[in-house]
């Protein structure tokens, strides 16, 4: 804080270069209470100043006035010196008060100071309720004490206070509790502001801003950061992201220290409160309020104030009107004359269509680079087609054809014409409504001169064969628009195109959207790649500009800009929506875009999280049914979630303190997430997504509206935020407990000892097995107990992993853990145990065997195992397996017969042949037995992890799928 | 080895408990062609144990030499191909699968199974049987299409390939199935009946039961068999020699659902319900199947209940483990259930209460 207020003091010094002696000046003008005479010698002074620092040094050196005048009236304290009151267009309502104040004979006074007289306590409340910065206090000060003496002067207020307080309660409400944008990611970064809503947005004159830019930074004192964007954009003002040059004024209310603010102090950008912008702002719009005002009064003040300001305008550069504020742009006289004359009923889109390539909005390096590919393709491959392949001169001029791909809208197919055009080609265009599967298969046909089916095809072949012939005079280029709309319809469209760029004489351009459709693969390596960009968003408003003076409409860069933004770069859309606004109104402003376009504004992200928080909030009930219907769809699979997670938190506001009813809330709310997720079992297993809203309302809307409240913390310590599903986490736990409970039923299944299922091997023979594991090692000695243990998992072929499956699902909350007490020396006893006994285990299973053609080894697990008891079945079994593996090649079969044995190690040397790693438990009476134990060890651990990882694919993928 | 299982009858005529029913599948199986048949019975009846010995009665010992391994299919559904696994148990006469595992696609499972069994007749010279056996675990868990897809492939293959279908309700097997099976009912063994075959395992063991353990045990066991023998061995395990009042703990996750019901009971807020949650889900976790925590924590209610609302409870427990086997994410309806359970029971004690 110190810190800025330092900043804040260097600007101040900085102005007061030439302050002392405006100071004087004013003084003396102050004195002689003649207030032309101070206007003059403030204009005097600032023609001294530079037009940069022109601005502050002018408002400080007013400051000064007040100040000065403060102290003459013994009121307030000196603090004030510091009060950034911007002053436009040189009529500040403050100054104008304090003027006023000394101008004896003016019938405001007793008002004005009566207001000061009036409002200790609000000064106090400001002073003392807000812990902000002095310094903001201090303003705060100025602002209340205008508020007041706003309410209080009959004069003055009308309108203009009511219409304030309305446009800020309105765009406070739009925006909501949170409204960030950022996802829930960066959740909680930025505070709130701390003044939340609680000042009046000024409003000013449409244009008071014009020529400036701000960049926000930090944390406001009552504005989020959108609505001051918004405000700063509404009123001309450009809202940059970084630091620049070119920026005006760091907006911030605190020094965060961060990047921006030493970037504008590197390049000594003047920080601006927020205060002080509704000042600047405020204080643009008194110059219209004025006129009537003084009329009775001080008319030849009011003459001369008018006849200052716009010289102020003029010296500054702005674009504003000489005489009202609000009747705008300059463009506009010569514009309307022209709009006259060229009234056509073309849509604006193709009356403006690019005449020269230059007029093409951005990417002009790529149309370059088409332009140098058509001029010099004739060149490279010639003539004559396929002899011609062989010279390559660039690596541009390679392709013989060019792939461009780009959103809708930015130009593709206009440049592509363009250039053409401009090279004299002649241009043949096939597009989606052109039957592509024939006219495709029959380009190749066309090109060679062959005849074709359709009328449409003979049309354009004939042309193309025709130009192929005479090979020098018009030539010729074909372009294939919208080429990844190629659909079933068209039959094999993309494999003849390339054919026909093979073998084609002409140039061909490819028009996709997207360039890595996977339609298009094949596509891409015969082409030359050109990814036409998005226009920037000021090289869009230039452009619309233009148009817009050419067709006699009143925009400003700003609405323009913000036009720009909301279409998403597709000039061909905002063209339209310019047109379509340009009927019923000549003006356009910024607010007018906005609300046009609100429809299809910039989807604000809404994070699952604030959409809960929206929904459950305070003023949940008071949403609209499309309101709720948005934010819980904003994401439909996570919000439901968040929505069952958290709704135990919130304390309905209308049951009050009566428990039994929230209990009751609470049992119909959870019935209805029940009820949704029926619901969600219709719509994804039997694909009703017709469902989907009843779904949104039965998980999301009902128990929202039941239960919206304030939310409340369950548990000690816990952050009052909503907290992230839990069943995406315990699903995926569960699910991977599963897959290990699974292991080991596969195991016990294996050992032949036991048939049961799953779960019954989980509900009933759990516990005890865990009794048998683990007793022992609690109480017999470890030798003993050891050998009992292991005795009695190669019994039940429970593997070491199974063990710890049995301990991890034994495992409750809150209860001891099943080791407790195990010694871990007879643990590592264990383990080493198991691993000796290992050879002479007689049922083995394989896991995880890589095989070759798999892409991914653990996708497929193969458990065989067994070995027969009696001798005489091996030969069946033999065939068995034989015949298990032409069922299923991929499968590898474990045996321990000799036959098998020898099958199995050719299978493996294949494998290793082919570098793929395999690792095969081969179960053996004898010694191949040997090998396993080093391979298991192995094997069961890569095993374990990759089912870890399918847990994890699972818990992400789950979101998706359920 | 667990004496569950070693004392697993291996044959028709080892049967004890379920004898009557052992003799008439024997003859079945010898004198005539087997149908498709349908087991159906409470857990821990015996099922499992006499459809091994069936399949051991009908293709002998070959039977026994089963093989384990978790098959992947490749399905082609239509415009997608689905990948599918599971753990199939099979010998060269019989397959054994749990079909429902592969969850809502198990009816491409019963299908591919079937198909490939029928394709592939099994390759017996001697000419023993002519036809191979699937077995189906969990029937009842199986989806409506499944058992759709089933009825029409077990007419279709019928002449190679029988089902025995097994499940503990037959209600949730469709009619289709049901008229197409010979349906054998398993009851649950009585006390009596418990109480012998632990005197005959603790014979067997060479245990010194003390008087009236037996009882106690088959009491606590809720009629299963299988449950009576393994709280016998965990007895065993925990102490030995028997004392005379020794304790027959309870399974560990029924303690804790106990315990969960003991929570329901005391508090009712939105902080209780949370923790309950919580509760839930590490039984989930856990591998437990939801309903059987469902219908265990309806039991331990009902033990606390005051009787004027047992009904009540009864009813929407009964309504929200239908609704969980309608949904798909149990945690949502067993929490409604104990939403549900504290408003009423809040009611209750207010209006009781004051």
């Amino acid at each position: 804080m110190s810190d800025i207020r330092k900043w804040f003091m260097k600007a101040h010094e900085k102005g007061n270069g030439s302050a002392p002696n405006r100071l004087l000046s004013k003084a003396v003008a102050v004195t002689s209470a003649a207030e032309t005479a101070s206007i003059k010698s403030e204009q005097a002074s600032e023609d001294q100043e530079s037009a940069a620092r022109r601005k502050t040094s002018k408002y400080f050196g007013k400051d000064k006035t007040i100040a000065k005048d403060e102290k003459e009236v013994g009121e307030i304290p000196a603090k004030r010196k510091l009060k950034t009151d911007s002053d436009d267009l040189g009529k500040s309502r403050p100054r104008k008060a304090i003027k006023v104040d000394d101008d004896d004979d003016d019938f405001e006074v007793p008002n004005s100071r009566k207001t000061r007289d009036s409002t200790p306590s609000k000064k106090l409340k400001s002073g003392s309720g807000r812990g902000v910065t002095s310094k903001a206090v201090d303003i705060d000060e100025d602002d209340d004490g205008e508020d007041a003496q706003e309410k209080e002067t009959p004069l003055k207020s009308g309108g203009r206070g009511r219409g304030g307080r309305a446009a800020s309660g309105a765009s406070t409400g739009g925006r909501g509790r949170g409204g960030g944008r950022g996802g829930f990611m960066n959740f909680g970064e930025r505070k709130d502001p701390p003044h939340k809503g609680e000042k009046e947005v000024p409003e000013g004159n449409p244009d008071c801003l014009a020529g400036l830019t701000f960049v926000i930074s930090g944390t406001l004192d009552s504005l989020e950061r959108e609505e001051a964007e918004d405000l700063i954009k509404r009123h001309g003002g450009r809202v940059t992201g970084s630091v620049s040059k070119k920026t005006t004024y760091l907006l911030c209310d605190e020094d965060i220290g961060g990047r921006k603010s030493e970037k504008a102090k590197e390049l000594g950008t003047k920080f601006l409160t927020e205060d002080g912008l509704f000042d600047m702002i405020r204080s643009s719009k008194p110059v219209k309020k004025s006129l009537p005002e003084r009329t009775n009064k001080g008319t030849e003040k009011v003459s001369a104030q008018l006849k200052i300001s716009p010289q102020k305008e003029e010296t500054r550069g702005k674009l504003v009107a000489k005489i009202s504020p609000n009747k705008v742009p300059p463009h506009s006289s010569p514009a309307k004359a022209k709009k006259k004359i060229i009234q056509t009923s073309l849509p604006w889109t193709e009356k403006y269509r690019p005449k020269v390539p230059n007029e093409i909005v951005g990417n002009q390096s790529l149309v370059t680079q088409l332009h140098n590919w058509l001029s010099h393709w004739h060149d490279q491959f010639g003539g004559t087609g396929s002899k011609g392949k062989g010279k390559k001169l660039n690596d541009a001029g390679a392709k013989k054809a060019v792939l461009m791909s780009g959103t809708p809208g930015i130009g593709k197919t206009t440049s592509a014409k363009l250039v053409s055009q401009m090279l004299g080609f002649q241009a043949v265009e096939v597009n989606a409504s052109d039957s592509r599967g024939k006219a495709n298969s029959n380009i190749a046909k066309g090109i060679g001169g062959s005849n074709a089916n359709t009328v449409k095809e003979l049309v354009n072949n004939e042309a193309i064969a025709a130009n192929i012939d005479r090979s020098k005079h018009p030539k010729t280029v074909l372009i294939m628009d919208e080429v990844d709309g190629m659909s079933a319809g068209d039959r094999g469209g993309v494999a003849d195109l390339i054919a026909s760029i093979k073998i084609s004489k002409i140039p061909i351009i490819c028009i996709c959207n997207d360039r890595y459709s996977q339609k298009l693969k094949s596509l891409v390596n015969y082409c030359l790649p050109l990814n036409f960009r998005k226009p920037t968003k000021q090289q869009m408003a230039k452009r619309l500009t233009h148009i817009a003076k050419a067709e006699g409409l009143e925009v400003n860069e700003i609405a323009l800009e913000e036009l720009a933004e909301r279409v998403n770069g597709d000039i061909r859309l905002a063209l339209n929506q310019l047109q379509y606004m340009s009927l019923s109104m000549s003006v356009i402003k910024y607010d007018d875009i906005r609300q046009r376009l609100l429809s299809s504004a910039k989807d604000e992200d809404i994070s699952p999280f604030t959409a809960v928080d929206k929904l459950f909030g305070y003023n949940g009930g008071k949403l609209r049914m499309d309101e709720r219907i948005d934010l819980s769809m904003s994401d439909f699979d996570l919000v439901p979630l968040l929505v069952q997670e958290n709704y135990l938190n919130y304390r309905p506001s209308s049951t009050g303190k009566d428990e039994a009813k929230r209990m009751e809330l609470l049992a119909r709310a959870a019935e209805s997430i029940a009820d949704g997720d029926i619901i969600n079992v219709q719509i994804r297993r039997h694909r009703q997504w017709q469902l989907s809203l009843s779904s949104c309302v039965a998980s999301s809307i009902l128990p929202a509206s039941l239960l919206h409240g304030s939310r409340e913390v369950l548990e000690q310590g816990e952050r009052n935020f909503n907290r992230f599903g839990g069943w995406l986490g315990k699903n995926s736990t569960a699910g991977k407990n599963t897959r290990l409970l699974e292991d080991l039923h596969v195991h016990v299944l294996a050992s032949r000892e036991s048939s049961s299922g799953r779960e019954t091997i989980r509900v009933d023979y759990l516990p005890l097995l865990l009794n048998r594991l683990t007793s022992p090692l609690q109480t017999l000695p470890k030798d003993e107990a050891v050998s009992e243990v292991v005795e009695f998992m190669n019994s039940y072929s429970i593997s070491q992993e199974d063990f710890d499956t049995i301990m991890e699902l034994a495992k409750f909350k809150g209860r001891a853990n099943p080791l407790e007490g195990v010694p871990p020396a007879v643990k590592s006893a264990l383990t080493k145990k198991y691993n000796e006994t290992n050879k002479t285990r007689m049922v083995r299973a394989a896991d995880m065997v890589q095989l070759p053609g798999m892409k991914k080894a653990p996708k497929k697990r193969i458990a065989a195992m067994l070995e027969p008891s009696v001798e005489s079945l091996k030969d069946e079994d033999g065939e068995l397996l034989a015949e298990n593996e032409e069922e299923n090649e991929s499968d590898a079969e474990d045996s321990e017969e000799a036959t098998d044995g020898e099958k199995l190690e050719s299978n493996l040397k294949n494998l290793n042949a082919r570098g793929i790693q395999v690792e095969v438990d081969v179960k053996g009476a004898g010694s191949s037995g040997l090998r396993k134990a080093a391979g298991k060890g192995r094997g069961r651990g890569k095993a374990a992890d990759a089912s870890e990882k399918k847990a994890a694919g699972r818990g992400s993928g789950a979101k998706r799928k359920r | 080895m667990l004496w569950v299982d070693k004392y697993r009858p291996k044959s028709l005529d080892k049967v004890v408990v379920h004898e009557d029913i052992a003799q008439n599948l024997k003859k079945l199986v010898t004198e005539q062609d087997c149908p498709h048949l349908l087991f159906y019975g409470p857990s821990g009846s015996g099922k499992k144990t006499l459809i091994v010995a069936l399949l051991k009665q009908i293709y002998g010992a070959s039977a026994e030499k089963v093989k384990v391994e978790n098959r992947a299919w490749k399905i082609d559904a239509g415009s997608r191909t689905l990948d599918l696994e599971l753990t199939i148990l099979s010998s060269t006469n019989h397959v054994e699968l749990t079909p429902s595992d592969a969850g809502f696609q198990d009816r491409y499972i019963v299908q591919e199974i079937i198909k490939e069994m029928a394709k592939n007749r099994p390759i017996d010279t001697k000419g023993k049987k002519g036809y191979k056996v699937l077995v189906l675990n969990e029937v009842d868990k199986l989806s409506r299409e499944a058992q759709h897809s089933l009825r029409r492939t077990m007419e279709k293959y019928s002449s190679s390939c029988r089902l025995i279908l097994c499940c503990n309700s037959s209600s949730k097997v469709t009619e289709a199935i049901k008229s197409r099976c010979l349906n054998v009912r398993i009851n649950a063994p009585s006390k009596e009946e418990i109480v012998k075959v632990l005197e005959f395992i603790a014979k067997k063991e060479s245990l010194q039961l003390p008087q009236g353990f037996a009882a106690r045990i088959a009491e606590k066991s809720n009629r299963s068999l299988r449950r009576a023998i393994l709280s016998l061995e965990t007895c065993r395990v925990q102490n030995y020699p028997f004392t005379d009042n020794q304790v027959i703990s309870p399974m560990d996750w029924e303690e804790y659902v106990a315990e969960i019901a003991t929570d329901m009971m005391r508090e009712q807020s939105p902080k209780s319900l949370f923790q309950v949650r919580g509760k839930v889900y590490e039984l989930l976790v856990n591998c437990i199947p939801p309903e059987v925590i469902m219908k265990r924590l309806l039991h331990e209610l009902l033990k606390k209940l005051d009787s004027e609302l047992k009904l009540e409870v009864c009813h929407w427990a009964a309504y929200y483990e239908h609704r969980m086997r309608l949904g798909q994410k149990a945690i949502f309806h067993i929490e409604a259930f104990v939403a549900k359970f504290m408003s009423i029971y809040k009611n209750f004690l207010i209006s009781t209460f004051g």
